[in-house]
C-alpha cells in the first residue's frame, strides 16, 4: 500500500536521527559528556584565553575513552594513509604517544584529517582535542586563532626545490618565476613576505594539497616548489626515485617552522597532560631507553627511576604514574619514530636541529622529576 | 476507371551500403561532417584503447580497491558492511518483487495483460551498474568480492520470493523491507542509543495498518492507536536491549561507501522537509510565505560549498559549546538543507502544473485541506515531477564529491589518499582519476536512464 | 427565518475559528523562527567571546599578506576588500566566458543530436551522457590534467609563439602557466574612446529600432543588422581619427628572463581550466535543454517551413529557433546561473576566484565567520542580479496571454 511506503519513509528519518546520536560512540546515548564539559563563560574574558574550567577537555577524553587528534592524511612522513587503511606518521605516532599517555592505550586515537585551512577552527570548535598536524608555531596562531601551542617535536624550516638541470642555487635566480606553494600555510606568508623584503618579483601557484602540486611541479608548470625541508626531501625522493628529473633544493632555510602539537586555550590540565605525553619519547631517547627496553630498567639513576616510575612516582598531572613506559613502549623513543618515518623521505636526525642537545641539536626536555 | 490494384507493401530493409549512404552521406553538407568527425573519432578511440588496456598502470587500483570501497574504515569490522549489502540486497529483492506483485494485480483487477521483466531485460537496464561490478571484480585480488557478490545475487533472488504473497499479505512485504533496510543501516552503525526508535515506528505503522480500526469511534481509535503505539515501543525497545550491539558510526565512514549513504540519507532527509517548504511557499499565510521564500530564495542564490564551508566554519559554533557534530553530520545536514530548497521549487512546480479544477473537485467533496492535499492533490503533482526530482537526487550524487575539499574521504578523496603513498607519488594520476569518474558515471547514468524509463512509462514531462 | 438570520451572525468558538487560527498560527511561526534564530547567534556570540574569535569586520582593512597568483600588480600590503574585488572580478570573468562556450557548444550539440547524420546524432549523444553524468569538480580536474599537466604544451620559458610570418611580434603565445594574445594598451585617450564607444552604440541601438520601423512600415527590408554596424564602424573611426591614435595594440611578448609576459593580455592555466570545463560541463545540460525545446514545437512548423521552400538552416534560423528560445529561456537562465555557482570549485586547480581566495584568507589567520558571510553575500548578489536581468528578457520574450 501506498501509505506503508510513505510511512516506511518516515521510518527512516526516524532511524536517521536516532542514529545521529550513535555516531561514533560507544557509549549509549551520549555525546560529549555534557555536564563535565560545559565551559563556563562566564566573565568578562575579552582577552580570548577564555575561563575555561581548567581540566574540562582531559575529563572528556577520559569519558569518552578516546582522544581526538586532528591529522594529516595526505603528507608523506607526517601522516598518511596504507592500502590497508590505517594510518602511519611522525605525527601519528605522536597522536597514539598521547593516547597511550592519557589513557594507557596508543589505540585509542580518533584521527581526524583536516585541511590546512580548517585545522584551527576544529580545534577551536572543539571537534579535535588536540592538533598534530605538521603545524608551526607563530604568535597570530597563539593569539588570533585560540591554540596554545606544546613543546616542538620538530625543528623544520622553509626551502626552496627546483630541478638540478636549471643551475639556479639562490633565491634571486627566481625573479619572476612561478613557484608552487601550499595554500593556507605559513609557506605562503613566508614567501611573500621574503621576496617582498628582498624585491624580488615572483608568481606563486597555489595548491590545496602536495597531491595537486607534485604534478603541476613535475610538469613544469612551475619553476620551483617551496615547502618546509622535510616535505621537499620527501618530494625530492619520490621525484628521483620514480625515474623524474633529478632534484636540487637550495641551501638558503629563509624561515624557521618549529612544528608542534597545540591545544585549545583555556585548558592548563589538559595542555600539561599533552606535553608531557609528547616529551616521553625524547626523554627517553636521552636516557638511551628504547621500546624494547624501557619495562626492564633496572639500574641506579635516580632520573630515570622517576621517568619510568619506579616507585610510583607521580608529579601530579593527573595521569598514571607508569604513563612513560607505555608510551615508549607503544612507539619507542624519538630516534626510533624518526627512524621509521622521516628517514624513509630522506632527511637525517645527526647534525640536524633535532639531534638531541648533547649531540649539537636543540631537542631539550625539561627533567622529569 | 479501372480500380488500382492492390500491391503489396514496399519492403523497407536497408542493405549496409545504403544504409551507409542514407544515414553518413545524405547530403553534402552531412557528408563533410561525417569525414571530419569519423577520423577524430577513431584517433580518439585508438588512444583510448591504449590507455586502458596497455598503457595504465592499473596496479594502483588493484592495491588500493578497499580504499576506495571503504576507506579508513576499520578492516576488522568489514564483515559488517558485507552484511548491510546483503541486508540491502534482500530489501531490494522483496520491495522489487512486492512493487512488481502489486502492479500486477491492479493490472489484472483492470483487465490489463501482466508484463513480467525478462532477466535480460534486467540487463539491458541496468548495464551501466554491471559494468561497474564487473570492473570492480577484474581489479579485486582476493576472492571475497566475488562471494559478496554472489551473496548479494542470492539474497536478492530470495528476497524475490515475496512475489508469492498472496494480496492480503502484501504489507508484510512492505514491513520485511522496511525492517532489513533498518537493519542493513545498523549492523553497522550499532543498535545503541536511541536507533530503537526507527523500528519501532515501522512496527508501529504495521500494527496501526494491521489491525482494523476503522469501525471504532473517535475516542477508543485514538486509545487504540496509543495502546498499539506503547505496545510496539515496548516489544522494539526490549528486543534492542536483549542484543545489544556495538558499532562504527558515520563519522568513520569513507569511501564508495560514504558517498553512497551520504547521497541516501540527504534524498531521504531532504523530500519531506522540501515538501513543507513547497507547501509553505504556496500557503495563503503571508507569514509562512514569506519565511518559505525567503529561504529558498537564499538557499538557491548560493553554491553549495559555501554551505559545506559553513557547516565546516560557522555551524560548530553556533550549537552550545560541548556538542561536537561530526563533519560528516555537519556535511549531511548542509546537503540536506540545500537541496530541500531544490526539490521544494521542483514541487511547487508541479502543484502549479496542476488545474485548480482539482482543489475545487475536493471541496466539493467536503474532503478538509489535510485530506485533500494528501488523497488528491500531492499524489498528481508528485507523479508530475518525478523525472526532475530524480534529476535533482543525480546532482545531490555528483556534489557529494565537494566533501573532498573538506578533507572527508569519500569516494573522490580517496584519491588523495592513494597518491600520498610512497609507491604512487608521482605515478598513475590518470587513471586513479578515470576509474573514480567512471565510477561516479556508472551510477548518475544508471540513475538517468531508470528516470528516462520512467518519464516515458508516465509520459509526462519533455 | 429569525433564527437562522441570527446563526449566520454567530462565530465558532475561538479554538477553531479558522480565522482566529491563522493569525496565532503565523505568530506563532514566526515567533519559533525568530527564537531559533536568536539562540543560534547567541551561540555564536558566547563562543567567539569564549574562543577569543573576531565577529566583526574590520579585518577588511588590514593587509591581505599573501600574493595573488598570477596577478603580479596586486601588492599584498593591499587590504583585504582589494582582494575580495579581485575574487569577484575573476569570478565574473569565469563565468561569462563559460556561458560564452556553454551557449556556443551546447546549441551545436543539441542540434546535432537531432542531426539525421547517425555519425553526429551518436557523438552528440554520447557527449551528453558522459559530460552529465560525471561531478563538475573530477570534470575540471580532468580538463587541467588533460590540457596542461599531461598535455601537449610546453613551459613558459619554451613556449610556442605563433606571429604572422612577416612581422617580428608574437599574436598568441602559448605555454603550460600561460596563453598570451594581443590587447589594447592606452595611448593617450582610451577613456575618451571608451566614451565614444558608448555613445556609439547607442546610436546604433538606435539605427536598429529606425529600420526596423521602416521594415514595419513600408516593408523594405530592413539591413538592421548591416546599418548598425555601419554607423558604430563609422562613429568609431571618426572618434580614432579625432582623438588621435587613442590607443595602440599590445603583442604578447616574453620578458627578458623568459619568465613573464609582458604586453598584451594574458590568461592563465587556472581560468582556462574552469571557463573550459566547466562550459563543455554546462553544454551538456544546455543541449539537453536545446534538444527538448526544438522537440516541444509541434511538427507542423517544420511542415510549413518545407512547404514554403526553406532549407535547414532557413527552416531554423528563422521559424524553430525563435519558438524554441522562448521555451528554453527559463532553463537556460537556471544553467547560467549554475555556472556561476560551480566557478567556486575553481580552488582544485589554484584559479584565485572569491571562493579559493575566501579559504586562503581563512587558512591565514582571518576571521572564518565575517568571511563566509561575506563569501555568500557576493553569490547571492549575483544570483539576484542575473535572474532578475534574465526575467526581464524573459518577460519580453513571452507570449501575451
Amino acid at each position: 500500500m501506498k501509505r506503508m511506503r510513505l510511512l516506511a519513509l518516515f521510518a527512516v528519518l526516524a532511524l536517521v536521527f536516532a542514529a545521529c546520536t550513535t555516531g561514533g560512540d560507544d557509549d549509549p546515548g551520549t555525546t560529549v559528556a555534557s555536564d563535565t564539559t560545559q565551559v563556563d563563560p562566564g566573565g568578562e574574558g575579552d582577552n580570548g584565553d577564555g575561563d575555561g574550567a581548567s581540566g574540562a577537555i582531559l575529563d572528556a577524553v577520559l569519558d569518552r575513552g578516546s582522544v581526538r587528534c586532528g591529522v594529516n592524511d595526505v603528507l608523506p612522513g607526517f601522516g598518511t594513509v596504507d592500502e590497508a587503511g590505517d594510518y602511519a606518521g611522525f605525527d601519528i605516532d605522536f597522536c597514539r604517544a598521547v593516547a597511550a599517555g592519557v589513557l594507557g592505550d596508543p589505540d585509542a586515537v580518533e584521527f581526524v584529517p583536516l585541511t590546512a585551512d580548517a585545522r584551527f577552527t576544529a580545534l577551536q570548535g572543539g571537534e579535535i582535542d588536540v592538533l598534530i598536524r605538521n603545524t608551526t608555531w607563530t604568535a597570530t596562531r597563539d593569539g588570533q586563532e585560540g591554540a596554545t601551542f606544546l613543546k616542538t617535536i620538530f625543528f623544520d624550516g622553509q626551502g626552496m626545490m627546483v630541478p638540478a638541470s636549471t643551475g639556479f642555487t639562490e633565491l634571486e635566480d627566481l625573479a619572476d618565476a612561478t613557484i608552487c606553494v601550499l595554500s593556507g600555510t605559513t609557506t605562503e606568508l613566508n614567501l611573500t613576505a621574503v621576496f617582498n623584503a628582498r624585491g624580488i618579483p615572483f608568481n606563486p601557484s597555489v595548491f590545496a594539497d602536495n597531491e595537486q602540486l607534485q604534478p603541476a611541479y613535475e610538469s613544469g608548470q612551475c619553476e620551483a616548489w617551496t615547502s618546509d625541508a622535510s616535505q621537499l626531501a620527501s618530494g625530492k625522493a619520490s621525484i628521483e626515485e620514480a625515474g623524474g628529473e633529478e632534484q636540487f633544493i637550495m641551501a638558503e632555510i629563509f624561515s624557521k617552522e618549529p612544528l608542534g602539537p597545540a591545544v585549545p586555550d583555556g585548558d592548563a590540565a589538559w595542555a600539561q597532560a599533552v606535553e608531557w605525553s609528547v616529551m616521553a619519547p625524547i626523554q627517553a631517547w636521552e636516557f638511551g631507553l628504547t621500546a624494547a627496553d624501557v619495562g626492564s630498567y633496572d639500574g641506579e639513576d635516580p632520573n630515570v627511576l622517576n621517568f619510568v616510575g619506579a616507585d610510583g612516582f607521580d608529579p601530579g598531572l593527573g595521569l598514571s604514574p607508569d604513563m612513560n613506559v607505555t608510551i615508549v613502549e607503544a612507539v619507542g623513543n624519538y630516534q626510533e619514530i624518526f627512524e621509521r618515518h622521516i628517514v624513509p623521505i630522506g632527511l637525517q636526525l645527526e647534525g640536524s636541529p633535532n639531534d638531541l642537545w648533547s649531540n649539537g641539536g636543540i631537542m631539550y626536555v625539561p627533567p622529569y622529576r | 476507371m479501372t480500380a488500382v490494384e492492390n500491391r503489396p507493401a514496399p519492403v523497407l530493409s536497408t542493405t549496409p551500403v545504403e544504409w551507409v549512404r542514407e544515414r553518413l552521406f545524405p547530403n553534402v553538407a552531412s557528408s563533410i561532417v561525417t569525414l571530419l568527425l569519423l577520423p577524430v573519432l577513431i584517433y580518439v578511440g585508438y588512444r583510448a584503447v591504449l590507455f586502458v588496456a596497455v598503457n595504465g598502470r592499473w596496479e594502483v587500483v588493484t592495491r588500493n580497491l578497499t580504499l576506495f570501497m571503504q576507506g579508513t574504515f576499520p578492516r576488522d569490522e568489514q564483515w559488517r558492511i558485507v552484511a548491510q549489502i546483503m541486508c540491502m540486497a534482500f530489501a531490494l529483492g522483496v520491495g522489487a518483487s512486492t512493487a512488481a506483485s502489486a502492479a500486477a494485480d491492479r493490472a489484472r483487477e483492470a483487465g490489463l495483460p501482466v508484463a513480467r521483466q525478462q532477466p535480460l531485460e534486467v540487463v539491458r537496464r541496468f548495464w551501466p551498474l554491471i559494468a561497474f561490478v564487473l570492473v570492480l571484480l577484474y581489479f579485486a585480488s582476493t576472492v571475497t568480492p566475488w562471494l559478496v557478490v554472489l551473496g548479494t545475487l542470492a539474497l536478492f533472488l530470495l528476497g524475490t520470493a515475496a512475489r508469492f504473497l498472496t494480496a492480503s499479505f502484501r504489507n508484510v512485504g512492505w514491513l520485511l523491507m522496511a525492517l532489513s533496510v533498518i537493519a542493513g543501516f545498523q549492523v553497522v552503525s550499532g543498535t545503541t542509543g536511541r536507533s530503537w526508535v526507527a523500528a519501532a515506528v515501522v512496527v508501529l505503522i504495521a500494527l496501526w495498518t494491521s489491525v482494523g480500526l476503522e469501525g471504532l469511534d473517535r475516542l477508543p481509535r485514538l486509545a487504540a492507536r496509543v495502546g498499539l503505539s506503547v505496545l510496539a515501543a515496548a516489544i522494539v525497545f526490549g528486543v534492542y536491549t536483549l542484543i545489544p550491539l556495538s558499532g562504527v558510526g558515520w563519522d568513520r565512514w569513507s569511501g564508495l561507501h560514504l558517498t553512497l549513504w551520504v547521497s541516501a540519507l540527504a534524498i531521504v532527509l531532504s523530500f519531506p522537509l522540501g515538501l513543507l517548504l513547497a507547501l509553505a511557499r504556496r500557503s495563503t499565510l503571508p507569514a509562512l510565505r514569506m519565511l518559505s521564500t525567503g529561504y529558498i530564495e537564499l538557499i538557491r542564490g548560493v553554491p553549495l560549498i559555501t554551505l559545506l564551508f559553513m557547516g565546516q566554519y560557522i555551524l560548530g559554533f553556533m550549537l552550545p559549546a560541548g556538542s561536537n557534530p561530526s563533519s560528516i553530520t555537519r556535511a549531511i545536514a548542509a546537503i540536506t538543507l540545500f537541496t530541500a530548497a531544490y526539490v521544494a521549487e521542483i514541487v511547487r512546480g508541479g502543484l502549479q502544473s496542476l488545474p485548480y479544477g482539482q482543489t475545487e473537485a475536493a471541496q466539493a467533496l467536503g474532503l478538509p485541506p489535510a485530506k485533500s492535499m494528501r488523497l488528491i492533490i500531492l499524489p498528481q503533482a508528485l507523479r508530475a515531477v518525478i523525472p526532475a526530482m530524480v534529476g535533482q537526487f543525480i546532482s545531490l550524487f555528483k556534489d557529494t564529491s565537494l566533501l573532498y575539499i573538506l578533507a572527508i574521504n569519500e569516494f573522490l578523496g580517496v584519491r588523495s589518499l592513494v597518491h600520498a603513498q610512497p609507491d604512487f607519488r608521482s605515478v598513475a594520476h590518470a587513471e586513479t582519476l578515470v576509474f573514480v569518474a567512471f565510477g561516479y558515471w556508472a551510477f548518475a547514468y544508471a540513475m538517468s536512464r531508470e528516470s528516462q524509463r520512467l518519464e516515458r512509462r508516465l509520459r509526462v514531462g519533455i | 427565518m429569525t433564527s437562522q438570520q441570527s446563526d449566520s451572525r454567530v462565530r465558532p468558538p475561538f479554538w477553531r475559528d479558522a480565522r482566529v487560527l491563522r493569525v496565532v498560527g503565523q505568530v506563532i511561526a514566526v515567533v519559533v523562527v525568530f527564537l531559533l534564530l536568536r539562540w543560534l547567534f547567541a551561540n555564536l556570540v558566547d563562543n567567539s567571546r569564549r574562543t577569543g574569535i573576531s565577529l566583526d569586520f574590520g579585518f577588511l582593512n588590514r593587509p591581505t599578506q599573501f600574493q595573488i597568483p598570477n596577478h603580479d600588480e596586486f601588492d599584498p600590503r593591499s587590504p583585504v576588500w582589494q582582494m575580495v574585488l579581485v575574487g569577484v572580478k575573476n569570478t565574473l570573468l569565469a563565468s561569462v566566458f563559460g556561458v560564452i562556450l556553454a551557449a556556443v557548444v551546447g546549441l551545436v550539440v543539441g542540434i546535432a543530436r537531432l542531426s539525421k547524420n547517425w555519425l553526429a546524432a551518436k557523438l552528440a549523444a554520447a557527449y551528453v551522457e558522459f559530460f552529465r553524468n560525471i561531478p563538475p569538480l573530477v570534470i575540471i580536474v580532468f580538463f587541467a590534467f588533460a590540457v596542461f599537466l599531461y598535455g601537449p604544451l610546453p613551459n613558459l620559458r619554451e613556449s610556442i609563439e605563433i606571429g604572422f610570418p612577416g612581422t617580428d611580434h608574437n599574436v598568441f603565445v602559448l605555454s603550460l602557466e600561460q596563453w598570451g594574445m594581443p590587447s589594447l594598451a592606452d595611448a593617450g585617450n582610451l577613456a575618451a574612446f571608451g566614451l565614444f564607444l558608448a555613445f556609439g552604440l547607442v546610436i546604433a541601438v538606435l539605427v536598429w529600432r529606425w529600420r526596423t520601423r521602416v521594415n514595419d512600415q513600408t516593408g523594405a527590408p530592413h539591413h538592421r543588422v548591416l546599418w548598425a554596424l555601419g554607423v558604430l564602424a563609422v562613429l568609431l573611426l571618426v572618434g580614432y581619427v579625432v582623438l588621435g591614435e587613442p590607443f595602440r595594440i599590445t603583442w604578447p611578448t616574453l620578458g627578458e628572463n623568459r619568465r613573464r609576459l609582458v604586453d598584451g593580455f594574458a590568461i592563465n592555466a587556472g581560468f582556462i581550466s574552469v571557463a573550459g570545463a566547466l562550459g563543455l560541463y554546462t553544454a551538456s545540460h544546455v543541449a539537453e535543454i536545446v534538444r527538448g525545446s526544438i522537440l516541444a514545437i509541434s511538427t507542423g512548423q517544420s511542415e510549413a517551413a518545407n512547404a514554403l521552400a526553406l532549407n535547414g538552416f532557413q527552416r531554423y534560423r528563422f521559424v524553430i529557433l525563435p519558438q524554441a528560445l522562448r521555451i528554453a529561456l527559463p532553463p537556460l537562465i537556471n544553467q547560467c546561473l549554475n555556472l556561476v555557482k560551480n566557478t567556486s570549485l575553481a580552488a582544485a586547480v589554484g584559479y584565485s576566484e572569491i571562493t579559493n581566495l575566501t579559504q586562503a584568507s581563512i587558512g591565514n589567520g582571518r576571521p572564518a565567520v565575517p568571511s563566509i558571510v561575506i563569501l555568500m553575500g557576493v553569490y547571492l548578489s549575483f544570483s539576484l542580479i542575473i535572474s532578475f536581468m534574465l526575467n526581464v528578457v524573459n518577460r519580453r520574450m513571452q507570449l501575451a496571454t
